[in-house]
């Protein structure tokens, strides 16, 4: 039995399903995202597991015990808001002590406790202060403080970096990850941030319209995504409609535009309509006469520590990015050949669905 | 923020001028030695202010006024509160028409108002109670809390009340601890113009007061309609004086941009 566990829990407002059949085991000290686009239920999941929701069905457990119709109160698990939700009108130090004064600590015992909290955090002085005079990035650690200083079997955490700024949420990252580490707390998260979820966790849940598509280490997910909504959301990819032409054994052939690319065989028949997904850092660029494809480069965007191209060619725009080693790199223009080994194709049964929105939403 | 150019600048110190200077005069005209409300005056005096205080019907007055006000607009606020937080937070059936009942007082005359109070004081047997005096100033303060209440709950970010809760907080201890403070200004704010309201109000009290019960502004505009001599800038200036030191306390305590704008 692991330490928390939802089973086919559902929300439903009248005849919406928010959250539908929704199966899912945390383990003690993991740290696990729950990763979608808004309005995939990820938020009243989180909701359901504080006790701010009431489940239209299903169970949720903890360590053993049934808490899916416990009061939010009584559940003892530490939350922080999206908007931090510090108590406005206290010290930073009596916003901390609160959970543990309404938990009758006797207040010898509570200064010593919030003051190791503060210190985790690193904030030790700005216990005097009121979240008002604090940045962004020092509310949020109040909000952690606050949240870890009740000793919470599960700490539960709602986009708690999406209000900070690029550069202080990739720092914020690591250290979440290193204070969660640190005192070793069950961590369920919620956002929509696939860098966030893919650079903490131990394991992703991404979800979709309401229901889990995929659980699976961030890795996996980004490498083997189950669903082409996965391919899509995670990361940027190249999404080809194609035809099976030969199957034989280990390898086989998808047929696109006339141009048959090798695969890897997963009991693909032939004839039969597969989306095949590439990641555009899986490409090379080449010769124009060595590649699989042949295509010219239409656009050329300089990342930094890469090179993202667009390549036009027979089957259309292909996205490739390649690292920047310090060599010139293709002009725009210039004809260039595409290649690339078997094993990094994923092929996804069924035609390509048509909602690219999502892609163009979210980019790696 | 944008400058004002010359001609607004002018136009504004025309507005404030037009609005204080019956209050600057009325507060001199207070001091004059003389029989009538001459300006400008020849002396300095506080003869009216003693006679203000020989006349123990003002004093009277002024007390029942005080209690009044007092009264009304505290339990207008232990109504308002509960009543607001309904209205913003949950769906109920009857919630739209339960928010213009509570506002509607502010739509109706204050005359109409007082003619109804007076025959419904008629009928239950109330003439004279200063119960129902405190009754129907309810009913008139009551809105101008609802307003600034619900403006402040509306504002208001409930997963703080939910992170009260997560941390092993009871109901009634998010109230106290969490909700009551966070709100604080706009009961404050409520509270204080609900008071003044009802410390102000003249037309629907003339109906209902009796001899026992005669409210400040009732008494002068009773003096005023007899005689107008310099007591009646010296009782303004009193009031005026109360008022300005009970704002700047606001002021001072929870500033009035928070209490009036909202703005925290």
């Amino acid at each position: 039995m692991s330490f928390l566990e939802l089973k086919n829990i559902t929300k439903r407002y009248g005849p919406l399903t928010a959250v539908g059949d929704v199966s899912l085991s945390v383990e003690k000290g993991e740290f696990v995202s729950l990763l979608g686009p808004s309005g995939c239920g990820k938020t009243t999941t989180l909701q359901m597991i504080a006790g701010f929701v009431e489940p239209s069905a299903g169970t949720i457990r903890l360590d053993g015990r049934d808490i899916t119709r416990a009061k939010a109160n009584s559940r003892g698990l530490g939350i922080v808001f999206q908007s931090y939700a510090l108590f406005p009108h206290m010290t930073v130090f009596d916003n901390v002590s609160f959970g543990l004064e309404m938990q009758r600590v006797p207040k010898g015992e509570r200064k010593p406790r919030v003051e190791e909290a503060l210190s985790l955090v690193h904030l030790s002085p700005y216990a005097k202060r009121y979240p008002r005079e604090l940045s962004g990035g020092q509310r949020q650690r109040v909000a952690l403080a606050r949240a870890l200083v009740i000793r919470p079997p599960v700490l539960l955490l709602d986009e708690p970096l999406s209000n900070l700024d690029a550069k202080l949420r990739e720092a914020m990252q690591f250290e979440l990850r290193e204070i969660q580490r640190k005192v070793g707390t069950t961590t369920v998260m919620v956002t929509h941030d696939q860098a966030e979820a893919f650079s903490i966790s131990d394991r992703v849940v991404v979800m979709e319209a309401g229901r889990i598509t995929q659980i699976d280490q961030p890795y996996r997910i980004y490498e083997h995504p189950e669903t082409e909504f996965i391919s899509r959301f995670v990361g940027k990819t190249n999404l080809l409609p194609g035809k099976v032409a030969t199957a034989t054994g280990a390898g086989a052939t998808v047929s696109l535009a006339g141009i048959a690319v090798p695969v890897e065989n997963a009991g693909l028949s032939v004839g039969e309509t597969v989306t095949l997904c590439i990641r555009p850092e899986k490409l090379h660029l080449t010769a124009p006469s060595n590649g699989l494809l042949t295509g010219r480069v239409a656009d050329r965007f300089f990342l930094g520590s890469q090179w993202l191209y667009h390549i036009d060619g027979p089957l259309g725009t292909i996205m490739v990015v390649t690292p920047n080693d310090g060599s010139t790199p293709a002009e725009q223009g210039a004809p260039v050949g595409l290649e690339w080994s078997p094993s990094v194709v994923r092929v996804h049964r069924g035609a390509m669905a048509e909602a690219p929105d999502v892609a163009l939403e979210v980019t790696g | 923020m944008t400058r004002n150019g010359p001609v607004a600048l002018i136009f504004h110190t025309l507005v404030v001028i037009f609005m204080l200077a019956p209050l600057a005069i009325v507060c001199l005209v207070a001091f004059t030695p003389e029989n009538t409300l001459s300006l400008p005056t020849k002396g300095f005096s506080l003869r009216w202010f003693q006679a203000v205080f020989h006349h123990p019907d003002f004093v009277q007055s002024f007390w029942n006024s005080l209690w009044l006000a007092v009264l009304s607009a505290t339990l207008a606020v232990a109504l308002a509160v509960p009543a607001s937080l309904a209205i913003t937070r949950w769906e109920f059936p009857g919630r739209g028409f339960l928010n213009a009942l509570f506002l509607s007082p502010l739509i109706i005359p204050h005359l109409v108002l007082g003619v109804a109070m007076l025959r419904l004081f008629a009928v239950v047997g109330a003439t004279g109670s200063f119960g129902w005096l405190v009754a129907a100033h309810m009913v008139i303060v009551t809105p101008y809390v609802m307003r600034l209440l619900i403006a402040a709950i509306s504002g208001f970010d409930r997963s703080v009340e939910q992170a009260a809760f997560s941390l092993g907080a009871s109901e009634a201890t998010v109230f106290r601890r969490v909700t009551l403070p966070m709100i604080l200004p706009g009961v404050t704010g409520g509270w204080l113009i609900a008071f003044i309201n009802s410390f102000d109000e003249l037309t629907m009290s003339i109906f209902i007061t009796s001899p026992s019960t005669v409210t400040l502004p009732v008494r002068m505009y009773m003096y005023a309609t007899e005689s107008i001599d310099p007591m009646m800038a010296a009782v303004s200036a009193l009031i005026i004086g109360i008022t300005a030191v009970a704002v700047l306390l606001l002021d001072r305590v929870y500033g009035l941009d928070r209490i009036l704008v909202g703005q925290h």
